[in-house]
């Protein structure tokens, strides 16, 4: 072997780090394993980088990882990776600390105590395996398929395929995620006709209104938004955030426009009616592009008011003022702006999205993209192609299966709940508890920690304790992997196989490949192994299912479609824009490997492939809708209503509709209902300041606690370390004879905690934010007891249409805690 | 208990020597009481040593707190001695005799305990021998170690050399400890010839001591005035810092003389007139320290410089209010009712401003100390500084070790300068004579 | 002699932290236990400070990541006693942990803040004692330390530079901070290069230094369309 000089370099200098390494009576001190010391101490010290996709939050941004002699000593951003290029935020950046973990589980246990005793005893991967093999034969061969669920969280992709098939394969329908995707998703489902969550193009734009997207900070893809927000200044963006509290989006926003929380939707056709009454939008797009701007009359003849007069007639500036809070005259110097600047963008957030109205919310304020356009090629709002995978090779369902598949779903819509999700967590804790209309035998729980993130702890802990056999995959038990009966621990990301692509709200579609950048250092396994492995041990048409030996396997297949589309390229340094240009020219086709075996291996080199090219500008020119259009007035939406009004049983399908709307706590009457509008959220009349919650960067939704770099970090813009904090307004403060440091009670109907007091004027008078992500009462020896959970006292509320949890519509009482 | 006569009995100031004879029970539980709280600073100090700076309330911002307090407040004490009995000598002020001897054991015992001060500071005390080896003489802190240093070495020798009389005496008298005194007198006699060096002795020490006394608080007043932190980058903090050194060193001094004159029952000695004069200096040094105190904040308040302001506001209205407040009046308003009206100055008015000066000094230290450092400039967090139990025992500790060693050396050594007493008796009525009339414009005749 | 600089674009930054958090992994800084942070002992090389401006509703919020200045006039490196901290010919503010006393001197008198001390012995917590840089000391007990401008990493950079017989290009040197930025908000490099990328943000219209009326000479340039 030839040895250049840089080499030789780098040899040097990685034996002066073993040395240090070695110097330290590391295995003493450490939790790394024998194997690893010893090679340290006695091989040549090589420093090495690979490329993997950061897990701890879906945004899946590249990271480099770096590595002497094998161990994991540091982490950087993937330079070349197009979605974060080579940034990384707070809690990616601490990865290792997972990865090295006290409290990581070193093996399948299985739990002796009650739950939450902490009690529990290891057990072989085998006899884990077989006790659920056997228990999923038996009830298998009892026709009680359907008593089976997988509740997942973010998968997406390979892993996702791998629970869905084995899942459908064995005969059970429930495959639910509690994740934000899926109900995030509704409110563009019903106004585009598609899904997907579109994405945003901020670069372009020269107004970026945002309705409490707290983009920078959380969002689907910080550190992407993060790096597009940092070319504002060359792209002369303006940033407008119309938010509760002063996030840090809005902090780093030009203008930030308190506003009352649950009234944002409000706001956004205040600005319609600007728009409209002063002729400030896109006339064209909206008389060829969308449905139900101007009254109508369907085909039996029936008048529609159209979204225009429901304007102009309900949502006047003083009126709207009424409602949110904000100034009528900012309401008119905002209607104007944003008419009037070329290239607006309105964006509208989860954060503000989860109310009880979140739904109708996000359709006004999309619907002031659809007021300027914005969906026009080159506008601000768009969709993009997805990575050409290969999809897993059909299925073949027996007889037990296609039976089992029919069953109603346990978590999905009601008779008088949630008419357009797909899962919601409400009625699946409800079913389950109630044995609704079946009991639930066998739960797996798949990522996530619902115990903790949902806000109907109660029905949810009821309905845990109802199944016999829940079976987790946490790396370290959390609350709600405290009830499993086994946990069978997955590799951290680091150890792990996966892949991560389509990031809801990135510019462009790609893929990022993890590979295991360091052996498993306990004995854990990839949970897609796991299932491939039950499938085998079921055998028959289940163990037939799994038509890979492995995870990789299936990753391989999977990635083979991208290969052989020809589409796209390997990420690698320097194509940002110039590198667009020379695709498009080029028709898109840029891929040239001589063999699959070298895509893989660029692929894991470079650490993933993108596709930069924007596919589909206007949803491929037309919206998927009922109507072909962008729809004001949402046909899906009152079709679904109107199916369910009438399984109602009367012939009197008007009561019926009347009769569903009040079931679901709806308002609205008449077209309203099916157009964008402010649905009053229920709060309670008695208690002075609303609750708001907001996400940390360190934090994500309660990962980061689990690390003491994390906790360190968690109130880091406020110097607060290890702790919650409630943030109030000076003259709330005031009032109610709180200053900085004290301590309160902050109370609601639910409950109530004790959280010190962090008085600054970055939030309305009559709001007071609670971080979310502290409280923890398991997760490891760095999370359990510190800080608290809003979600303790937030009202069991959630989304009427979606069934997204509404944490924003609790209303609460502060006073000095003694 | 048949009392065995000894021969002090039979001096004429007997009174002065009879405490290094008698011992009495109050002593004996005084000193175990002290040994205990000394043993307890002790313990603390190694738990320090032990476990590191961290048993302290110290934090960022403020990374300095009682350690480097009471090391200014001691050191500042220590001024009573050396600098008032130097100039007292100096002015041939003659009611200075009974006097000086205390004056100059305060200032050698405290300087020890504010000397220990920087190093129980340290985060790493086992390096102190870095100072020798890298030692920067750019930096304060090493002008400070120089200069306590050899304040330390010109006090102890300033003390020492005027007691080897009193120690020949003791010698002679026989008794306990005599190979002490022995060795200690150096083989004095009382000849003129050695009455002429000792003189002379006395005469370069006390010219020689001004300048390190005042230069010792200048530097300590460097430490922070070389900074460029607000409230501390002031060109008037030496002259301030040797003020108010005086001026709690007069006060300390009060205090001592007035406890020893009542335990030792030197009433003889210790006349109110001492204390008139001395008070009426204190009421002095009051007047003068507010003059500085005054200046130093007015042009702050003036000058308007942000951060000078949340400093000063920080005290005059934040956190630190009670304390600043407190200190007003303390080292002024107290003093001033108490010494400038007759009806007040009496030993009790005295004794009370005396404490309320030295207390009020000690608060003048916190109050230079801990409010720059807890509002740093940049926008951080102000810090609250709560000292620990560390901090106070170490506090107490010294507090403790002085009085202890105040009591030891009063078992040992003649508080109050016999052979000065007498050399009063002797020589000073007609030297005053002599002196007054020298003052005064000579009358016809008396050339 | 090179004169490293380093400008942060607060108009790009957004205050996510990252420069924090990949400092204190880059260093080996330690992390203190719950109780210490609660009583401010905190150790952070990178610090966020977070200044309000205006009133509510029209309030602006200003995020300055601040890590040591590395003042070309150091009052700091000035009143050491034992030379533990000082000003190398590259204009790189160092510490001497070994020499270190822990009088803590310096630290008082760095008007910005931007020491740390050591109160305990850095405990390493269990499971963030694992992963630390091999590249970079730690510290003990009872030492003061602050942000080297990731000083190592010359080192490794020259290294490499000589055994290629090349003198380092600008942006070959590049603290941990600088770049994982996901804003791109810190440049980083040699002022006395007229034709480095630091050189020029420092002569940007926006750019100006904190305090610089205390004529420590900061190294460490702001651009920001507010002052
Ligand atoms: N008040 C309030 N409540 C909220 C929110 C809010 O903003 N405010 N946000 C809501 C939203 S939007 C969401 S999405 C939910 C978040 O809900 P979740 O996604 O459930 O949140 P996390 O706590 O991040 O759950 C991640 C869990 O996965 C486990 N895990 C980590 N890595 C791995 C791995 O590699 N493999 C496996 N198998 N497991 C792993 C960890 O143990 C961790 O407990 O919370 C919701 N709740
Ligand atoms: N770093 C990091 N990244 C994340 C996450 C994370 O926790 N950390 N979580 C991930 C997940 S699962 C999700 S769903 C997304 C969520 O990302 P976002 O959609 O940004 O959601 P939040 O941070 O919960 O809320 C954003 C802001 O909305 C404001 N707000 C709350 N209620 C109201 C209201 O009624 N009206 C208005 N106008 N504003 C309101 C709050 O002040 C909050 O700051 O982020 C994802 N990415
Ligand atoms: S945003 Fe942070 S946590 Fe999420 S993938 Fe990127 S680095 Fe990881
Ligand atoms: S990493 Fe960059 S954007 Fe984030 S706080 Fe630091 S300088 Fe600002
Ligand atoms: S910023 Fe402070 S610590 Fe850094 S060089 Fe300047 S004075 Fe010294
Ligand atoms: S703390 Fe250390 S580096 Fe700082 S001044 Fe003292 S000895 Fe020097
Ligand atoms: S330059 Fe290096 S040491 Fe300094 S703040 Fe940045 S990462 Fe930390
Ligand atoms: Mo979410």
């Amino acid at each position: 072997m030839e040895i250049s000089r840089r080499d030789f370099v780098k040899l040097i200098g990685g034996i002066s780090g073993s040395v240090a390494l070695g110097g330290c009576a590391l295995d003493e001190v450490l939790e790394i394993p024998e194997r690893i010391v010893r090679r340290m101490r006695t091989g040549p010290g090589l420093e090495t980088w690979k490329n993997t996709v950061c897990g701890l939050c879906p945004a899946g941004c590249g990271m480099s990882v770096r590595l002497i002699d094998s161990v994991p000593v540091g982490i950087k951003g993937n330079g070349q990776y197009p979605v974060n290029q080579g940034g990384l935020c707070p809690l990616g950046l601490n990865a290792l600390h997972l990865l090295y973990h006290p409290d990581r589980l070193k093996g399948p246990v299985r739990r002796v105590g009650n739950p939450g005793s902490g009690k529990w005893e290891p057990v072989s991967w085998d006899e884990a395996l077989t006790t659920i093999a056997d228990r999923l034969t038996e009830l298998r061969r009892s026709g009680r398929s359907r008593e089976v669920a997988v509740l997942g969280n973010t998968e997406r992709g390979v892993m996702e395929e791998h629970l869905r098939r084995f899942l459908t394969s064995y005969g059970s329908p429930n495959y639910f995620r509690f994740s934000p995707e899926q109900n995030d998703s509704v409110p563009f489902a019903l106004v585009h006709g598609r899904p997907d969550i579109p994405s945003f193009d901020l670069l372009g734009a020269g107004l970026v209104l945002s309705f409490g997207a707290n983009f920078l900070e959380d969002g689907w893809s910080p550190v992407y938004y993060t790096k597009l927000y940092s070319r504002h200044r060359e792209q002369q963006t303006r940033y407008i955030q119309v938010e509760s509290r002063m996030s840090m989006t809005a902090s780093n926003a030009e203008r930030w426009i308190p506003v009352r929380p649950g009234t944002y939707g409000a706001l956004a056709l205040g600005i319609a009616y600007v728009l409209i009454r002063e002729d400030l939008f896109n006339e064209r797009f909206v008389r060829n592009d969308t449905f139900g701007f101007e009254d109508w009359v369907d085909t039996a003849g029936t008048k529609h008011i159209g979204f225009r007069n429901i304007v102009l007639g309900n949502y006047y500036p003083e009126k709207v003022s009424e409602i949110t809070g904000v100034p009528a005259a900012t309401i008119l110097e905002l209607g104007r702006l944003v008419g009037s600047t070329p290239k607006t963008v309105v964006i509208g957030g989860s954060g503000a999205g989860d109310n009880t109205n979140g739904t109708f919310s996000q359709m006004a304020v999309q619907s002031l993209n659809a007021l300027l356009g914005n969906y026009d090629p080159g506008g601000g709002v768009f969709f993009h192609g997805h990575a050409p995978l290969d999809r897993f090779p059909d299925l073949t369902l027996d007889g037990p299966a296609k039976a089992g598949i029919r069953a109603e779903p346990l978590g999905g819509p009601g008779k008088d709940a949630y008419p357009l999700t797909g899962f919601s967590i409400d009625r699946f804790a409800k079913n389950v508890a109630a044995e609704e209309p079946y009991p639930l035998s066998v739960l797996f729980l798949y990522g996530g920690n619902p115990l903790f993130q949902a806000l109907n702890h109660q029905d949810l802990s009821a309905a845990l304790k109802k199944v016999p056999l829940v079976v987790s995959f946490d790396t370290i038990i959390n609350e709600t992997s405290e009830y499993a009966n086994l946990v069978l621990p997955e590799h951290t990301f680091l150890e792990n196989w996966g892949e991560v692509s389509d990031v809801p709200t990135v510019g462009f579609s790609h893929l990022g490949i993890r590979q295991p950048v360091v052996e498993a250092l306990h004995d854990t396994r990839n949970a897609g192994d796991v299932f491939i492995e039950l499938a085998r041990r079921i055998g028959g048409a289940v163990g037939s299912s799994a038509p890979f030996t492995d995870y990789l396997g299936g990753l391989k297949h999977a990635v083979r479609g991208l290969y052989r589309s020809g589409e796209g390229s390997v990420v690698t340094r320097g194509q940002k824009t110039r590198w667009l240009e020379y695709l498009q020219q080029r028709g898109w086709q840029s891929g040239r490997y001589s063999s699959f075996d070298e895509f893989w291996d660029q692929l894991l080199t470079h650490g993933g492939w993108w596709n930069p090219v924007r596919r589909d500008g206007k949803a491929g020119g037309k919206f998927p809708t009922p109507s072909g259009k962008y729809e004001f007035y949402s046909r899906k939406l009152m079709d679904e209503l109107h199916a369910r009004a009438d399984r109602g049983g009367t012939t009197d399908s008007r009561g019926n509709l009347e009769s569903l709307l009040s079931r679901l706590d709806i308002a609205a009457r008449g077209d309203n209902v099916a157009l964008p509008h402010h649905e009053p959220v229920p709060y309670e009349g008695d208690r002075p300041l609303y609750l708001v919650t907001f996400q940390v960067l360190p934090n994500r939704d309660g990962v980061g606690a689990a690390l003491p770099m994390m906790q360190e970090m968690f109130g880091y813009a406020v110097h607060a370390h290890w702790e919650s904090w409630v943030e109030i307004h000076p003259e709330t403060a005031a009032a109610a004879g709180i200053s900085s440091g004290d301590w309160t009670w902050v109370e609601s109907s639910v409950g109530s905690v004790r959280v010190r007091a962090r008085v600054t004027p970055g939030i309305m008078p009559d709001v007071v934010a609670i971080p979310f992500g502290m409280g923890h009462t398991s997760y490891g020896r760095y999370a359990r007891g510190y800080g608290v959970n809003p979600n303790t006292i937030l009202r069991n509320l959630h989304d009427r249409l979606s069934g997204k949890p509404a944490t924003g519509a609790t209303k609460i009482r502060i006073s000095r805690a003694v | 208990m048949t009392e065995k006569h000894l021969p002090y009995e039979h001096e004429l100031d007997a009174t002065l020597y009879k405490p290094i004879y008698h011992t009495g029970k109050g002593y004996y539980l005084t000193v175990a009481v002290l040994l205990a709280v000394i043993v307890w600073a002790l313990y603390m100090f190694y738990m320090q040593l032990r476990t590191g700076l961290g048993l302290t309330g110290m934090a960022q911002p403020i990374s300095w707190g009682f350690y480097i307090v009471n090391f200014v407040f001691f050191i500042g004490i220590s001024h009573a001695g050396t600098l008032i009995s130097a100039i007292l000598r100096l002015s041939k002020a003659e009611w200075r005799r009974p006097i000086t001897r205390m004056a100059e054991v305060i200032t050698a015992i405290v300087l020890a305990i504010g000397g220990l001060h920087p190093i129980i500071d340290l985060g790493r005390p086992d390096r102190m021998l870095n100072l020798l080896t890298s030692g920067r003489l750019q930096s304060p802190l090493l002008w400070d170690v120089t200069s306590i240093t050899a304040y330390f070495t010109a006090s102890t020798v300033y003390l020492y050399v005027p007691m080897i009389p009193d120690i020949a005496r003791l010698r002679d008298q026989g008794g306990k400890m005599k190979w002490l005194y022995t060795f200690m007198a150096w083989g004095f006699t009382g000849t003129e010839r050695q009455k002429h060096i000792l003189n002379r002795a006395i005469n370069i020490l006390m010219v020689m001591v001004i300048p390190i006394a005042v230069s010792v608080h200048t530097v300590i007043s460097y430490i922070f005035s070389m900074t460029l932190q607000p409230g501390w980058h002031s060109t008037i903090f030496g002259p301030y810092f040797v003020v108010g050194a005086i001026f709690s060193g007069i006060a300390a001094l009060l205090i001592v003389m007035i406890a020893f004159r009542k335990a030792f029952h030197l009433e003889a000695y210790l006349k109110e007139i001492h204390f008139k004069y001395l008070s009426t200096l204190m009421l002095i040094m009051s007047i003068i320290w507010f003059y500085f105190t005054f200046s130093e904040y007015l042009t702050g308040v003036f000058g308007d410089e942000p951060h000078e302001m949340d400093i000063i506001m920080y005290k005059f209205t934040g956190p630190f209010a009670v304390f600043f407040w407190g200190m007003v009046v303390c080292n002024f308003v107290i003093p001033m009712v108490l010494l400038a009206f007759k009806k007040f100055k009496t030993m009790t008015g005295i004794l009370v401003a005396s404490i309320a000066v030295v207390t009020g000094m000690w608060l003048e230290r916190l109050i230079i100390v801990v409010p720059s450092l807890a509002n740093p400039r940049m926008d951080l967090p102000m810090g609250i500084y709560i000292p620990t139990a560390t901090e106070w025992a170490l506090f107490a500790g010294g507090i403790a070790v002085f009085i202890l060693g105040f009591m030891l050396f009063a078992k040992m050594f003649p508080l109050i300068s016999i052979w000065e007493i007498e050399e009063g008796r002797k020589e000073g009525l007609k030297e005053v004579e002599e002196r007054i009339h020298s003052y005064l414009p000579s009358t016809p005749g008396t050339t | 002699m090179a004169k490293w600089t380093m400008a942060i674009d607060l108009d790009r930054c957004t205050g996510c932290g990252a420069c924090m958090v990949a400092c204190k992994t880059e260093n080996n800084v330690p992390i203190v236990t719950p109780e210490e942070a609660h009583e401010g002992r905190v150790m952070n090389w990178m610090e966020m400070i977070t200044e309000y401006e205006g009133d509510y509703p029209n309030l602006s919020v200003r995020r300055m990541p601040k890590p040591c200045f590395h003042c070309d006039n150091p009052p700091c490196t000035r009143v050491c006693p034992v030379g533990a901290t000082y000003r190398n010919e590259e204009g790189l503010v160092a510490q001497i942990y070994h020499r270190c006393i822990g009088c803590r001197y310096c630290m008082v008198a760095c008007p910005f803040t931007a020491k740390v001390f050591n109160w305990h012995e850095p405990i390493w917590m269990e499971g963030a004692d694992t992963c630390y840089n091999p590249d970079v000391s730690r510290r003990m007990v009872g030492v003061v330390e602050k942000c080297s401008f990731c000083a190592h990493r010359l080192t490794k950079v020259k290294e490499e530079a000589d055994g290629e017989d090349r003198s380092n290009n600008d942006g070959e040197y590049l603290p941990a901070c600088a770049e994982i930025c996901p804003a791109d908000a810190i440049t980083f490099g040699d002022l006395e290069d007229r034709t480095s990328a630091v050189y020029g943000k420092s002569r940007d219209y926006r750019a100006h230094r904190i305090m610089e009326d205390l004529g420590v000479e900061p190294k460490v340039y702001y651009l920001s369309k507010r002052t």
